[in-house]
């Protein structure tokens, strides 16, 4: 602890009253502890600069051409030595993108370690006047392990979630300001900065935009999906688990696994399968028209077409469909960890409910319920969110198999069943609309932030971390 | 007494019975399609005319153009494990540094992953695919681990809530030992950590044989013997080739979801042990 002897100074106190060790070190990192003869670390810093600094150099000319995101288009032009056409020199816009965020983000890390640095140089030149040890190589690694041991814990993650989520990310957000979309492919054509020309597509109902019809359209079934399949399979999870779990059931094990195996079954598979099994000439349609009840359901008009039950293929059937085979994979799901809640209500507070003359739906109202609510209440929300971006059940039931009629959604690029998130990737893959994609992208975020922002204070509010320690 | 509770008991036995046989119907059906003779979906009936094991000797020996699930196997065996490897270390690490220590810009962290997660994953993963068709690793299965493994850390409250729950003394006593913030991490704290550190080996490792989107992004290439096992058998059921490999898929379907339900079982147990008491509380 002799170390932190020295006063904290700020960035600017330590810059101009440090000696000149420190003031080098804002040019050349390692130039304090070389002068305090701290050689191996001196070097390691200024290896650390060199290397930050060449990849801000090598990025620099991306950067240049952000602000227009690329002039020179890609054309083929004939080389009068090689004899033959040649592409020219073009600008890729993605490149330039992705590049010119990387190397603003570079420079921001290089001048933030820089702070660090000549703060660091200056305490070191405090702790040396008043006669202190300066810790040598072998006891900066060690620190590695105890003191800063959460450096080399989160090292790889950090480093793994920052290129593979958070860059990729920024980059994306800002495709929703540009008009990267079919017509402007990169690397044969350029796209440029457009401001926020894709909101208004949107919203706006003027120039009747495809967009403006189907984006409420999409929102509301993304709700209304999102509200009843997490509430359906959480009340049904609850009821499903009492009923195992009752007293009265014997061999509770054995109905347990018959309902987890339905959800033990990787989901491709599963839903897969449910959709052939319910797909228009499928098992499920013959035995219905074996039994008559095709024919029911066309004479009572539940069904457009005599024959077929369309119930992957019609709105009002595949919707409704959709929830019932979510509810099918996830109601084992909820009921395992409403089991393990149920198993963990105290014995005592049902049976004195019995004893003062509760029947079963009291105890179930006044005792059971309250307590799982109180427990797994706040993965309603998570569930929500979840839900919100459950891309598996929509996509894997209606890919190939759900055809819009309605034609304005169908230039959107969106159908009657889809979230906003297979939508979103409709619209990449099938479209290659990424403008638009990116504008969507933004709004589950808003749509998901809404939802969180209950449970947010929770995760990291005071108090509740510490709860337990 | 026993008179009056004989028939709630048959209702609720039937009840119970109903249930399960409304969710174990569609497994059945794909066991028994798997078995049938018939190549396509069987329209005419539920149970298949004649048993045969035709369809799993086709699939298991095939390396065709369309069906090649040795291939499909072999490749997302080793994404899992290179996955799992990787996706534990960082949850594991970043669970602990954010469970045990204090340091600056532990808070802006966590911010941040709970920020990230509310974004749609693959939103990301467009940008990603450019980066990684620019490295020349998209089509490749070290892309895959990539993707995979790359954003895992973001997942890490379920193993941190866990972490909360265990004692603080134990740490302190043993620097009293003189070990260090390492030795705690990997010999006091791992092992009473037991039921999470599996729950994450296991969620890490299914993760690739569960997941359709990022590959189907990554591996876009449409060469049969790059696919995963969930994109490969997506592939026997599109339009062109149900009516030829449906009994190969739910062959395909049989054989995948044995090892992995067992795994999902096992897992199910321990994250519902880990986050419902039964766990070490100081």
């Amino acid at each position: 602890m002799k170390r932190t002897a020295a006063t904290k100074e700020s960035f600017f106190q330590a810059f101009t009253r440090g000696d000149a060790g420190v003031k080098l070190t804002a040019l050349f990192w390692g130039a304090g502890c070389l002068v305090r003869r701290q050689t191996g670390k001196g070097l390691l810093l200024l290896l650390e600069q060199t290397v930050l600094l060449l990849c801000v150099l090598l990025t620099l000319p991306f950067l240049r051409k952000l602000p227009t995101l690329g002039t020179v288009q890609a054309e083929r032009i004939w080389d009068p030595v090689a004899r033959r056409n040649v592409w020219n020199d073009y600008d890729n816009s993605f490149l330039i993108l992705l590049f010119g965020v990387i190397c603003l983000l570079l420079i921001g890390l290089y001048l933030l370690k820089t702070l660090q640095m000549v703060k660091a140089a200056r305490q070191a030149e405090q702790t040396a006047a008043v006669g202190g040890q300066l810790p040598t190589l072998r006891q900066d690694a060690g620190r590695l392990l105890h003191q800063d041991f959460h450096r080399t814990l989160l090292f790889l993650p950090v480093a793994g979630v920052t290129l593979v989520m958070a860059i990729p990310l920024l980059v994306m957000i800002l495709i929703a300001f540009t008009n990267y979309d079919r017509s402007h492919l990169v690397p044969t054509n350029l796209f440029t900065w457009v401001g926020l020309d894709n909101f208004r597509l949107l919203t706006s109902l003027a120039n009747s935009s495809a967009f403006a019809y189907a984006f409420p359209r999409v929102l509301g079934w993304t709700l209304l999906w999102a509200v009843s399949a997490t509430l359906s399979c959480y009340f049904g999870g609850i009821l499903m688990a009492m009923l195992v779990n009752h007293r009265r059931t014997v061999a509770k094990p054995f109905w347990r696994t018959c309902f987890m195996v339905a959800m033990a079954v990787p989901q491709f598979v599963s839903l897969l399968l449910v959709r052939n099994l319910f797909a228009d000439v499928g098992i499920i349609n013959t035995l219905c028209k074996q039994w008559g009840v095709t024919d029911w359901l066309y004479r009572i008009g539940a069904i457009p077409t005599a024959g077929v039950i369309p119930f992957l293929t019609h709105p009002s059937w595949a919707r409704p469909m959709i929830l019932l085979i979510n509810f099918w994979v996830g109601v084992p799901y909820q009921m395992l960890i409403a089991t393990g809640v149920l198993i963990n209500i105290p014995r005592e507070l049902t049976e004195a409910a019995r004893i003062d003359g509760a029947n079963a739906l009291q105890v179930f109202r006044r005792i059971t319920l309250p307590y799982i609510l109180h427990i797994t209440g706040p993965s309603l929300i998570s569930g929500m969110v979840a839900n919100v971006n459950n891309f598996n059940v929509i996509w894997l039931l209606s890919r190939d198999v759900y055809v819009t009629t309605d034609q304005q959604l169908a230039a959107a690029g969106a159908t009657e069943v889809d979230l906003l998130v297979t939508w979103l990737y409709r619209l990449t893959q099938d479209q290659s609309n990424y403008k638009m994609a990116s504008v969507i992208g933004l709004l589950v975020f808003l749509v998901c932030s809404a939802l969180t922002l209950v449970t947010f204070s929770r995760i990291t509010g005071r108090g509740r971390e510490e709860a337990f320690q | 007494m026993k008179r009056r509770a004989l028939l709630p008991g048959i209702l609720h036995h039937g009840l119970l019975l109903i249930l399960a046989a409304l969710w174990l119907t569609p497994i059945l059906w794909l066991v028994l399609t798997s078995f049938g003779v018939d190549e396509g979906p069987n329209l005419r009936t539920f149970f298949p005319q004649a048993l045969t094991l035709r369809h799993y000797r086709e699939l298991l020996s095939s390396s065709g153009s369309v069906s090649s699930f040795p291939a499909w196997f072999t490749n997302t065996l080793i994404v899992a494990v290179f996955t799992c490897l990787l996706s534990t270390v960082s949850v594991l690490s970043t669970a602990y540094a954010m469970s045990f220590l204090r340091f600056r810009g532990r808070k802006v962290l966590m911010k941040a992953a709970v920020l990230l997660n509310l974004f749609p994953g693959f939103l990301g993963m467009i940008a990603v695919y450019f980066i990684l068709r620019e490295a020349g690793l998209t089509n490749t299965l070290a892309g895959l681990v990539i993707v995979y493994s790359g954003g895992a850390a973001v997942d890490y409250l379920i193993a941190k809530g866990f972490f909360d729950t265990v004692s603080r003394s134990l740490r302190e006593a043993a620097w009293l030992e003189g070990a260090n913030e390492w030795i705690v991490f990997r010999r006091i704290i791992l092992p009473l950590a037991r039921p999470i550190v599996v729950y994450t080996v296991i969620s890490s490792f299914l993760y690739p044989w569960m997941d359709f989107v990022y590959a189907s992004i990554i591996m876009s290439s449409g060469i049969a013997m790059d696919k995963t096992v969930a994109l490969g058998l997506f592939s026997l059921v599109d339009k062109v080739n149900r009516n030829r490999y449906f009994a190969q898929f739910c062959a395909g379907g049989v054989i995948v979801s044995m090892p992995i339900s067992v795994l999902f079982i096992i897992m199910q147990k321990f994250y519902v042990e880990g986050i419902t008491g039964g766990s070490v509380k100081g």
